[in-house]
């Protein structure tokens, strides 16, 4: 009746999953009830969980992602500790729960934390940039946030039911296979990846789409703000790549569920196939996640320094070189498994090239600063943070790809230390400097820059504490993923490492203060004007929250710097009057809870199969399916915004504009 | 949002979505596609076990009537064409072609080549005897 799930799934004899499991569930329960006594239920239906505007579903992406940095912060925290008591001991995680926490650690940094908060950022902003309404597929866009949740919440009941993947967060086999691995962590692992990689793909489609399909009058691909191109090179690497991770999962599964043996040792099985094609998904998935930080940092470094970016076109081509590049170089994440030097040679000369582009992005922003004049917000800190930290990271990964260097540094600490380097000081930054940076725009009001400089110094800092011990320890030999260790040279530096996290702890908790100081003052801190940063580009020409049509009109774009254009034109003519424009009836896609319903039996599904479950996974397959045919069938599909009620919204916004140019008017 | 359908500069067309034509020149196109398609593939099968040909180009035959199928394909059923409503689509055409090729060809490649530096399997059995 139910599978492989009885009592023993709950781990009554492991104290620290169980209360922290315990914790999480109590909060959640908290939460729930206040919301549902407060009466809050309809509003978050009908205004959030059921809502279908990129706007909202790129919020809910970047809560998402926040919740999950928590939980993964959490595991690395854990480790860091083990690791620096466990000198000549066991410290206090035995190795089965060590090994969950490293593996589940990667797992939700990559998937549930970077994915989601780039996916939220390119939600959130690009249709706004590209002066539209909404993305191509606005129902699909609500399906692929929530299948990512389902993801996100399969990962974290492994907490308290059953187990997560000992394996490492990339489950290479043998390990991984049946033989091995019997228990559930594996096929945990594996079907969260399998439903969020569908809602990443449906992402990816989504948003190439928008990107090639719909765009305003007169933005043309080279008028379109960076962090639209890096947008599209990134989806057009996740509709490509996608696909080969969800293959390969597919067939490690086929493995453990019906005996096949593609990557088993016996019977033919090849364990190298595995490698390979993991990787040529896993390459490409890091630029999935570095380009779009790169146009967010495009973006911020020329807003700040009110200059535009400096070279625009070798940017693009950057972007686009790195976007083909980034496939011909996976195999440099396995020089030491036994290809001769031709093939060492070719991949590890191309992992070499790919930094040529990334090389070319850093002088162009140096460039964008170059005699601008910088204003040193929170956004820019964080940029500027980046450029530094990068580099030292862009650099050991020049090393590394060196296949002689790589085979004395191959799963060592300094491994470890350089994928930290590129990711945090990379990606993360980038979250960070976005989520300040269109933090105002989504929600209307700006965060408390006191408290964001306090979140900036101590996280760079502390990741610089953090992770430099780690390159130190790797050149004394240390290999990552030990559980307790015996050589004293590495004990200090593990004690850094340490103090290091906690740093990164405090960091993450001012940002954390840095949210609810600036929601309490939000009325000091309302952006009235739609344009807090002087922006360039056109998510600054609407109203923040921008209405939920975005643009009363479609902005007519005649350049680079769309928005900035206009700025300087309205200043020229002292601010026109309006010739009174004729406003018209908007259509917008009504509300679905397809998506939700959709994930829900997803979630059913996806248990259901890692427990062996059988009628359930047909429940849920059939419910699913179910759901997506009533949506097919649906009569209506949109509602009108009548012409009055876009003016009287419009109006209100105009006024606002009116002052502010008045008033840099008279200054 | 059917204004935003229409304000584009560049009309671009979807695969599947048809210009103008009428329904009778549409099914044409489809009989002509599937007649072409049922050709290749019958052509295939009487090719694998026939005498008629020199045997062992056989195999580069088949690639051929491959190939030729699924230009049929892209043509007749999913309207690949150069014009210039198509860019997109032969643009992602041509960037799916890239990255298939890159990656079966780097695996074949990078699978090949992976006991290159073990030594042959008879000499490392007499060495561990």
């Amino acid at each position: 009746m139910l599978g492989k799930l009885d009592w023993s799934a709950i781990p009554f004899d492991q104290p620290i999953p169980l209360i922290a499991g315990g914790v999480v569930l109590a909060g959640i329960l908290a939460v729930l009830i206040w919301v549902v006594v407060k009466g809050h239920l309809p509003y978050l239906w009908h205004e959030w969980i059921t809502s279908v505007d990129h706007k909202r579903i790129g919020a809910m992406y970047i809560l998402l992602a926040s919740v999950m940095l928590l939980r993964g912060g959490s595991d690395a925290i854990m480790m860091r500790i083990q690791q620096a008591i466990a000198y000549q001991s066991q410290g206090y995680l035995p190795p089965e729960h060590y090994n969950q926490i490293f593996s589940a650690h990667g797992t939700i940094m990559i998937f549930f934390v970077a994915m989601p908060f780039v996916i939220g950022l390119m939600n959130l902003v690009v249709p706004l940039q590209l002066g539209v309404r909404d993305v191509a597929f606005p129902t699909l866009n609500s399906v692929g946030f929530w299948l990512t949740a389902t993801g996100a919440l399969l990962v974290n009941l492994s907490l308290v039911i059953g187990e997560f993947a000992r394996t490492g967060w990339l489950a290479f086999p043998p390990l991984s296979e049946l033989s091995y691995s019997p228990g559930v962590g594996v096929d945990y692992y594996a079907w969260s990846l399998q439903i969020s990689g569908v809602g990443t793909l449906v992402a990816g489609i989504n948003l190439v789409t928008t990107v090639l399909k719909l765009r305003t009058k007169g933005m043309n691909y080279l008028r379109m703000p960076m962090f639209c191109w890096t947008t599209l090179a990134s989806n057009l690497l996740i509709v490509a790549a996608f696909p080969i991770l969800t293959a390969t999962l597919a067939m490690l599964l086929l493995d453990r569920y019906l005996g096949f043996h593609f990557f088993t040792n016996e019977a033919g099985g090849n364990v190298m196939m595995f490698m390979n094609l993991i990787w040529a998904w896993g390459h490409p998935e890091v630029y999935i996640l570095v380009l779009p930080a790169f146009g967010i940092y495009s973006e911020v470094v020329s807003t700040f320094s009110s200059k535009p970016l400096f070279g625009y076109r070798s940017m693009v081509l950057a972007t686009m070189a790195i976007c083909i590049i980034s496939f011909m170089v996976w195999l440099h994440h396995f020089f030491t498994m036994g290809a001769g030097p031709d093939v060492n040679a070719i991949f590890g000369i191309a992992s070499m090239i790919i930094a040529v582009p990334t090389g070319v992005k850093i002088y162009n922003w140096l460039f964008t600063m170059y005699g601008g004049r910088i204003r040193f917000a929170t956004p820019m800190l964080w940029s500027v943070g980046f450029m530094v930290t990068f580099i030292i990271g862009g650099l050991t990964g020049v090393l590394v790809a060196v296949p002689p260097a790589d085979f004395m540094l191959h799963n060592s600490m300094f491994l470890v230390a350089h994928f930290h380097n590129v990711i945090i000081g990379g990606v993360l930054f980038a979250a960070f400097a976005g989520f300040e940076y269109w933090f105002p725009k989504a929600f209307g009001f700006r965060l408390d820059e006191r408290w964001g400089k306090v979140g900036f110094w101590f996280t760079f800092v502390g990741f610089w504490v953090t992770f430099m011990p780690l390159y130190i320890v790797g050149m004394l030999g240390m290999t990552r993923r030990m559980q307790h260790y015996d050589v004293a040279e590495w004990r200090p530096w593990m004690l850094v490492a340490a103090f290091g996290m906690l740093l990164l702890t405090i960091g993450v908790l001012a940002q954390i203060t840095q949210v609810v100081v600036s929601v309490r003052n939000r009325d000091a801190l309302r952006d009235r004007t739609g344009d807090p940063w002087d922006g360039r580009s056109l998510e600054w020409a609407t109203s923040s929250p921008p209405p939920v049509f975005n643009f009363a009109f479609y902005p007519d774009v005649r350049g680079e710097d769309a928005y900035w254009a206009l700025k300087q034109h309205a200043k020229e003519q002292q601010l026109g009057d309006h010739p009174g424009p004729e406003y018209q009836d908007i259509e917008m896609p009504r509300n679905s809870p397809t998506g939700f319903v959709c994930a829900f039996f997803a979630t059913v599904m996806g248990f259901a199969l890692i427990w062996h479950i059988w009628w359930m996974v047909i429940l849920g397959g059939v419910g699913a399916f179910a759901t997506f045919v009533v949506f097919a069938w649906r009569d209506h599909d949109e509602y009108v915004i009548p012409a009055a009620e876009v003016e009287r919204i419009d109006r209100i916004n105009i006024e606002e504009r009116r002052s502010l140019v008045s008033m840099a008017g008279a200054v | 949002m059917s204004d935003q359908t229409h304000m584009h500069v560049e009309h671009d067309l979807a695969p599947g979505e048809e210009e103008q034509h009428s329904v009778g020149e549409r099914i044409l196109g489809y009989v002509v596609g599937l007649g072409l398609a049922l050709l290749l593939t019958a052509t295939s099968f009487f090719i694998a076990g026939t005498n008629l040909v020199w045997q062992p180009s056989i195999p580069v035959a088949l690639i051929v009537l491959a190939i030729a199928q699924m230009g049929v394909h892209l043509v007749f059923f999913l309207h690949i064409t150069t014009g210039p409503d198509n860019t997109n689509n032969v643009l992602a055409l041509a960037f799916g072609l890239l990255i298939v090729f890159l990656v079966v060809g780097g695996t074949v490649w990078i699978m090949a080549h992976l006991n290159q530096n073990m030594p042959p399997m008879d000499q490392f059995i007499r060495m561990h005897s």
